[in-house]
């Protein structure tokens, strides 16, 4: 950490670590009831439980992107954030925008949009927040000694989240056009604008842990985004076979989402070829693991499973059923979760000034959150054909069906209690770092956050790739 | 090799490109959505009941064009599989419906927020969605009985309000659910009339029985008991 103000990261990364949690209790309680077990319904029903669940993962996210371009950008832009202030008032808001949303939805305050659940009123005050949170990244930026291609893709898609939040609010009577700007929002947000964010993590990462030259990690990440835009635009298409929007969309949406698992091939590869060539050792061996794993799961479960269900021909019987959910989970946790938890482990030893992240816990985290998320997407998996086959092409009453798929519920359960286990290793790593009391390491021209024994800052230790 | 410039024009102009066409692509669906959703049948009522599925987060559970939640059935084509009345008295009181099944909240809608419920499933129900849902192809090879090769088995014969609310529940040829004992040869098991006393009050005939009330017309009743009292096992016929 070079940076007084990177600190108010920190809060963020706390805030992720919180809403997380409280994520996978929700996941929890819908789990026992597709089992059957449907015991808090009077509290609890399934779709307060439902819109909990998907929203915290919406805020924990976006908080941990908000988190790391605090802590990227000073680096980057090699300047303190423009308004320090406004960042920990823009943290304090929006913890409390998404307090008030989750106790609402327990309420019935919400619009029953999927994933845009939140109710207007609030909508409005996510806008503001997040536009407060811009602005300042973007002044950082511009007011900053450099402007490199990490930052300004970074600045890139975070803006263009901000402002694609907005077809989302477009009013409208007919349920069609409904869902057509919904997916505006939730389709161009995780397979277009976050994969900016995510390009612009993951080379940041990448530059800072294995010491690769920066020309060379951003060339190859305009390659990718440019790869992401291609095919992931019109790739929205795939949200608009069946939704009463014309045929056309079926072949459009078809070719361009087959080719969406290039974006994330060119993710994976990118990560893991910089991170088998890159010269320097990092010591912090957990970040790079967590970076490395979040391009290859993140191409197994978006790239891959999203390719074979959102072929036209399978998605006319996989569409609206379980199957959905396991390419959600598995595409959400590689692409987006795991490169939260990446920034995380890289900055948290950086914020508190204690590197613990070679621990045990640190390393029994990483692989048992992924064996049980692998074990999650199985169990999913097996329910969503299983209810594919008989409910689409048998023609059996959905609830028969249910109950045919309840035990692939309890291995879902069991796979969950194992990722549980992990995600809860990783949380007690992060609490055992304690505070953002680390000390500002090296002044100007000396030697950056980096581990004392390396030579110099990240550019001047490059090592050419060829 | 690849210049950085050379990448990043790649980008920007790949970028530009695609979103030109999507925004074009855009503006063309959107003309074309009113015919195909027949948006001139929006009416108040509809409108109202969007509203009505917005507010309840139906789709916290159900789909709606394959949209939402997967713990309840999609409900897409629910108006023509199980009509009106069944779904208003389903929305009247849930557990009555599918007793000892997965929950459904209790919403305690008046009944003119079930009309438009309900007419909002009949607008939704109407749509030119491209050939979804498909229907069951395998549904042939997985009903065994003899009978249901027979052109009245595979329900021509069968009363609409039969194959629209009774099969929720009760199987017949091993089609149908799982709720209710299958009614296969049913007209064997019970006295001449019994089935209008049973349908009109079932908890009348078996007090505690999970069968509920359902909301049947004159006409309606009529046609189903002249219907049941017909199902005889082949042998005893």
């Amino acid at each position: 950490m070079k940076y007084e103000s990177q600190r108010v990261a920190w809060y963020f990364f706390a805030t992720c670590m919180l809403l997380f949690s409280l994520q996978i209790v929700y996941g929890f309680i819908m789990g026992f009831a597709h089992a059957g077990h449907d015991v808090l319904h009077e509290w609890i029903p399934f779709h307060t439980a439902r819109a909990t669940h998907t929203n915290l993962l919406v805020m924990w996210l976006l908080a941990g992107f908000m988190g790391a371009a605090y802590f990227i950008v000073p680096e980057e832009a090699d300047r303190e954030l423009y308004w320090p202030k406004l960042a920990y008032v823009q943290w304090a808001a929006l913890v409390i925008v998404g307090v008030t949303a989750v106790i609402g939805f327990h309420f019935g305050w919400w619009e029953g949009r999927k994933f845009l659940e939140i109710p207007r009123p609030l909508d409005y005050l996510v806008v503001v927040d997040v536009l407060a949170f811009v602005i300042n990244i973007g002044m950082t930026i511009w007011k900053g000694r450099r402007v490199t291609t990490t930052s300004s893709v970074l600045f890139f898609g975070l803006l263009m989240a901000a402002v694609l939040y907005l077809p989302g609010m477009i009013p409208t009577d007919n349920q069609t056009m409904d869902s057509y700007w919904r997916w505006w929002v939730v389709h161009l947000w995780v397979e277009g604008v976050w994969e900016l964010i995510m390009g612009g993590i993951l080379s940041y990462l990448l530059i800072k842990l294995t010491g690769m030259d920066r020309e060379i990690v951003e060339k190859w990440l305009y390659v990718i985004v440019g790869l992401t835009f291609l095919s992931g635009i019109l790739g929205t298409g795939h949200h608009y076979y069946f939704i009463g929007t014309p045929r056309y969309w079926l072949m459009i949406g078809g070719i361009f989402s087959a080719l969406e698992p290039l974006a994330f091939l060119g993710m994976a590869m990118y990560a893991i070829t910089i991170a088998r060539r890159g010269g320097r050792q990092h010591p912090n061996r957990t970040a790079l693991a967590w970076t490395v794993g979040c391009g290859v799961i993140s191409f197994v479960g978006a790239g891959f499973l999203g390719f074979a269900h959102t072929i036209p021909q399978v998605n006319l019987y996989t569409h609206g059923t379980l199957v959905t959910a396991m390419h959600g989970h598995m595409a959400f946790w590689g692409a987006y979760a795991m490169l939260v938890l990446a920034i995380i482990a890289y900055a948290t030893p950086a914020l508190t000034g204690r590197r613990l992240h070679d621990r045990p816990a640190a390393t029994f985290a990483f692989w048992t959150s992924n064996i049980g998320m692998i074990a999650m997407t199985l169990a999913l998996a097996v329910a969503g054909v299983t209810q594919v086959v008989l409910e689409r092409r048998v023609g059996m009453e959905f609830l028969d069906v249910q109950r045919e798929i309840e035990m692939h519920f309890w291995g879902l359960i069991m796979a969950a209690a194992l990722f549980t286990l992990g995600i809860g290793a990783y949380i007690w790593n992060f609490v055992q770092h304690g505070w953002p009391k680390g000390e500002l390491e090296g002044g100007e021209g000396q030697p950056r956050q980096e581990i004392a024994k390396q030579p110099a800052s990240d550019d001047a230790a490059a090592v050419p790739a060829e | 090799m690849l210049s950085k410039s050379a990448a990043r024009a790649f980008f920007v102009g790949g970028t530009a490109l695609c979103s030109l066409a999507f925004i074009g692509l855009t503006v063309d669906t959107i003309g074309r959505i009113p015919a195909q959703t027949h948006e001139e049948n929006l009416t108040p009522a509809v409108i109202r009941g969007k509203n009505l599925w917005d507010e309840s987060n139906c789709m916290g559970c159900h789909t709606l064009l394959g949209e939402g939640a997967y713990y309840a059935p999609e409900l897409t084509r629910v108006y023509e599989r199980r009509g009106p009345e069944f779904i208003a008295a389903m929305l009247r009181d849930p557990a009555a419906m599918y007793p000892g099944a997965r929950r459904m909240e209790q919403y305690d809608f008046t009944d003119e927020e079930i009309a438009d419920l309900v007419a909002f499933l009949a607008w939704v129900n109407e749509m030119d969605l491209n050939g979804f849902p498909a229907p069951p192809t395998l549904a042939s090879a997985a009903a065994p009985s003899a009978s249901s090769t027979s052109p009245v088995a595979s329900g021509a014969g069968r009363p609409r309000v039969f194959e629209q609310m009774c099969v929720a529940c009760h199987a017949i040829d091993g089609r149908g659910g799982s709720v209710g004992p299958a009614l296969d040869g049913v007209a064997d098991r019970v006295e001449p009339d019994f089935f209008e006393r049973w349908l009109r009050d079932p908890a009348a005939v078996r007090p505690g029985t999970a069968m509920p009330r359902l909301p049947l017309s004159d006409a309606q009743l009529a046609e189903l008991v002249a219907f049941l009292s017909q199902q005889h096992t082949e042998g005893a016929e």
